[in-house]
């Protein structure tokens, strides 16, 4: 109902901007007109640039956060559990959590020089601590009646976690995941940006310093995009595994 | 802070002390190239020199700098632009899409944007941490504004409080929790694009330091950077949290 | 002595022909009621038949869709500050962030009290609800009948005429209820206030009123009125044991048993 009002404005500027660099004649190394960006856009993605470079990143995010998660899943998971490691751990992780992931970028560098397997590193890093902190804070708040149930019914270790840990904690598990998605796409693009030679980080600098503004607003919309796109697909995947729009669909 | 819960973290801090000892075990018995990792011991030591010489310091001085700068310019425009949108019910509609997408869109792809604006100079690197940490304050503000329990409004009508009252009375406070989040993210963010935007720039800090150390295979100096970084988001971390805990204190359980 | 008998006459509320819709569904009927100065009114009825809606009325948190609230002879254009309001859910009608005091203050506040007066009053209206002890609590500090005295002692900071109460007990256990019961009543009788109280509690309304109206759902509509002919001040056991008492809670039972069938 109010939708075509949160249109208005950005519609509004591309407009005002268009008609004010036609109207100024606009030429420049930095700005472009809406028109020429659209142009750029369709441009790059029919032949393919921005898709490569889209798959390069999503790829290099992707295999990071599949590193971290599962890292920090499972260490989280046993400090969750066991409450005295949970608690000798404490210092030891809040000293390293501050580290910003980025200054890890030298060093990593020295270690795998450019590419993938530096970029997913150091995603791989940025996504780990979250992942651990929230997996450990969701574990820790599991009903402890549920945990009794699990230990009178003779479970092992593997099996309580399977069948009533990790249900359990499922909905706020994905909450960190989501999280670890979104730090996952800043962190790539990041990286790339400064320095290394793949994905829509580097093409954006790229396009930056060879002047083509159009192309570089362009890759600006699209990495925002992608953004918007992954946070929207997520919450939808929440809403539909845990929300209730998971009992409306249960009808036959 | 209870006797048990200083006990616990005296056994954690223990706990630490025996991984710095391993890493320097292991950095002993060369399980890693030095070049890569080295021990605890030669990193305090470049850490000990780098402070004494006063060139850390400086570096230091000149990323906090940044980051600070950067973090108080987007909290001010974040919380006040963020409060005119929350409290009004027609701007969170005409403006609140547009918030929205812009929200997931990582601070740092506006890095060459500002370059072509402003060059590699000061001002871009400000330029960045300021936009980058706008935008999890401007959100968080709005949503505490948007998000006021409406009976307080009721309460307010009845009381006769003004329009002005309600927001510094009601919808400021009722919005605190909220901003003190959008804080505490922005400044993570803020220290992220302070260290990405030296090393792009050139710009004397942490960053800059960290990135020539490790052209120069100086890896005890590259480690006491990023020993120095850890620090500045650790203390920055505690003393907002101290912060919001005073200003938070309702929040705190009974007793 | 006819001179001072002539304002009792006139009332203070007056409901003239009010009726209200809402979003297309009909609310109330057209109500006709008076309220006399200095009168305890108790509000019964099922759920759903506008007792609250009637509070909001005369708060001015509502305007009627016909007829016209009048107070003290003036229609109810919005709220005005010498009417409060005691709501049911003092957890959120309470400041979180603000002490007891703090809560108190408010209203002050919104008065215009000058700074310096303001901390003796609110230490006098504390103490007026047992809460002195707790001056520097937060809400979140205290039981749910504390949070209801804090809630009564800002409304008592405006000075209202009329104090209006929406099932301010009906969260409560039942030993904190009475003694908030007799609290109201004392704090009444000293201030001379108008008190319009909303109840689904039978034995409250007779308990508190000198008069008690029943009301009647879909929609809305004032079924019968009641007058308490009950001694004051009340007492939580022999007025609850006067014949009259029992007699008008068979009627009133009996009526609501009717009016939900």
């Amino acid at each position: 109902m109010s939708g075509w009002r949160g249109l208005v404005v950005p519609l509004g500027v591309l407009a005002a901007a268009e008609v004010a660099a036609l109207a100024a004649g606009l030429q420049s190394d930095s700005l472009a007109r809406p028109s020429e960006i659209a142009a750029a856009a369709g441009v790059a993605l029919v032949d393919g640039t921005i898709l490569r470079a889209t798959v390069q990143t999503l790829a290099a995010a992707g295999a990071g956060l599949a590193i971290g998660t599962s890292l920090g899943l499972a260490l989280g998971i046993l400090l969750g559990l066991f409450r005295t490691a949970g608690r000798l751990a404490e210092f030891s992780i809040e000293a390293f959590r501050p580290i910003p992931s980025v200054a890890l970028i030298p060093i990593v560098l020295l270690i795998f020089g450019f590419g993938y397997r530096m970029e997913i590193a150091i995603v791989a890093f940025a996504t780990f601590w979250p992942i651990l902190i929230l997996t450990q804070t969701a574990i820790a708040g599991i009903e402890p009646r549920l945990l009794e149930v699990s230990r009178a019914l003779g479970f092992g270790l593997g099996r309580r976690v399977a069948k009533i840990v990790l249900p359990a904690a499922l909905p706020r598990l994905f909450v960190a995941f989501r999280l670890a998605v979104g730090i996952a796409l800043i962190v790539a693009v990041t990286v790339e940006i400064t320095g290394n030679t793949l994905g829509l980080g580097y093409a954006l600098m790229d396009a930056q310093q060879s002047l083509r503004p159009a192309l570089m607003f362009a890759l600006l919309l699209w990495v925002g995009l992608v953004g918007w796109g992954l946070n929207a697909l997520l919450l939808w995947a929440q809403a539909r595994l845990f929300g209730p729009a998971a009992m409306v669909e249960a009808r036959p | 802070m209870s006797a048990s819960r200083i006990l616990w973290f005296a056994a954690s801090i223990l706990v630490g002390l025996c991984l710095v000892a391993i890493w320097q075990l292991a950095a002993d018995a060369r399980l890693v190239s030095p070049v890569f990792l080295p021990g605890p011991d030669k990193a305090w030591a470049a850490l000990e020199r780098g402070i004494a010489s006063g060139e850390l310091l400086d570096k230091l001085l000149g990323t906090v700098g940044r980051m600070v700068w950067g973090w108080l310019l987007a909290s001010l425009l974040g919380i006040g632009v963020g409060a005119l949108i929350g409290i009004s019910p027609a701007a969170r509609a005409w403006l609140g899409p547009t918030l929205e997408f812009l929200r997931p869109l990582p601070a740092s792809a506006i890095v060459p944007v500002a370059i072509a604006f402003l060059g590699l100079s000061e001002g871009m690197v400000l330029a960045v941490i300021g936009f980058g940490a706008l935008w999890p304050m401007l959100l968080a503000t709005v949503h505490g504004f948007a998000a006021v329990e409406p009976r307080l409004y009721e309460v307010s009508r009845a009381l006769g409080l003004s329009r002005w009252e309600v927001i510094g009375k009601i919808a400021l406070p009722n919005a605190l929790p909220d901003i003190f989040a959008g804080l505490r993210l922005g400044l993570t963010v803020a220290l992220i694009l302070a260290v990405v935007g030296e090393m792009l720039a050139s710009r004397e800090g942490l960053g800059l330091w960290i990135l020539l150390s490790a052209r120069a295979f100086r890896a005890p100096d590259l480690f006491a950077g990023v020993i120095l970084l850890g620090l500045v988001g650790f203390a920055s971390a505690l003393l907002l949290s101290a912060v919001e805990r005073r200003a938070l204190r309702w929040r705190l359980p009974p007793g | 002595m006819d001179s001072l008998a002539l304002p009792t006459c006139e009332p203070l509320i007056r409901f003239c022909g009010v009726a209200l819709t809402l979003g297309g569904r009909r609310i109330l009927d057209p109500i006709a009621l008076d309220i006399g100065r200095g009168e305890f009114v108790c509000v019964v009825g099922p759920s759903g038949c506008g007792k609250t809606t009637l509070l909001r009325l005369i708060a001015g948190l509502y305007l009627p869709t016909e007829g016209q609230v009048l107070y003290g002879g003036k229609p109810v254009a919005g709220p005005r500050q010498d009417i409060a309001i005691v709501f049911q859910d003092y957890g959120k009608a309470l400041l979180p962030w603000r002490t007891a005091s703090g809560n108190v203050s408010l209203a002050l506040e919104a008065l215009g009290t000058p700074r310096a007066q303001r901390p003796a009053r609110i230490a006098a209206l504390l103490a007026k609800v047992g809460l002195a002890q707790h001056a520097d609590k937060f809400p979140g500090q205290l039981s749910g009948g504390m949070q209801q005295r804090l809630q009564i002692a800002r409304c008592l900071a405006q000075e209202p005429s009329v104090l209006l109460m929406d099932e301010p007990f009906g969260a409560l256990d039942a030993m904190t209820r009475q003694a908030l019961q007799d609290e109201v009543l004392g704090l009444a009788a000293s201030s001379g206030a108008t008190v319009f109280f909303v109840t689904h509690d039978l034995e409250e309304a007779i308990y508190l009123g000198d008069r008690v109206v029943a009301l009647k759902p879909n929609p809305g509509r004032v079924a019968d009125m009641f007058e308490v002919r009950l001694p004051r001040p009340r007492d939580q056991l022999a007025t609850r044991e006067h014949p009259e008492f029992l007699r008008l809670r068979r009627t009133l039972f009996d009526f609501i048993k009717e009016a939900e069938a």
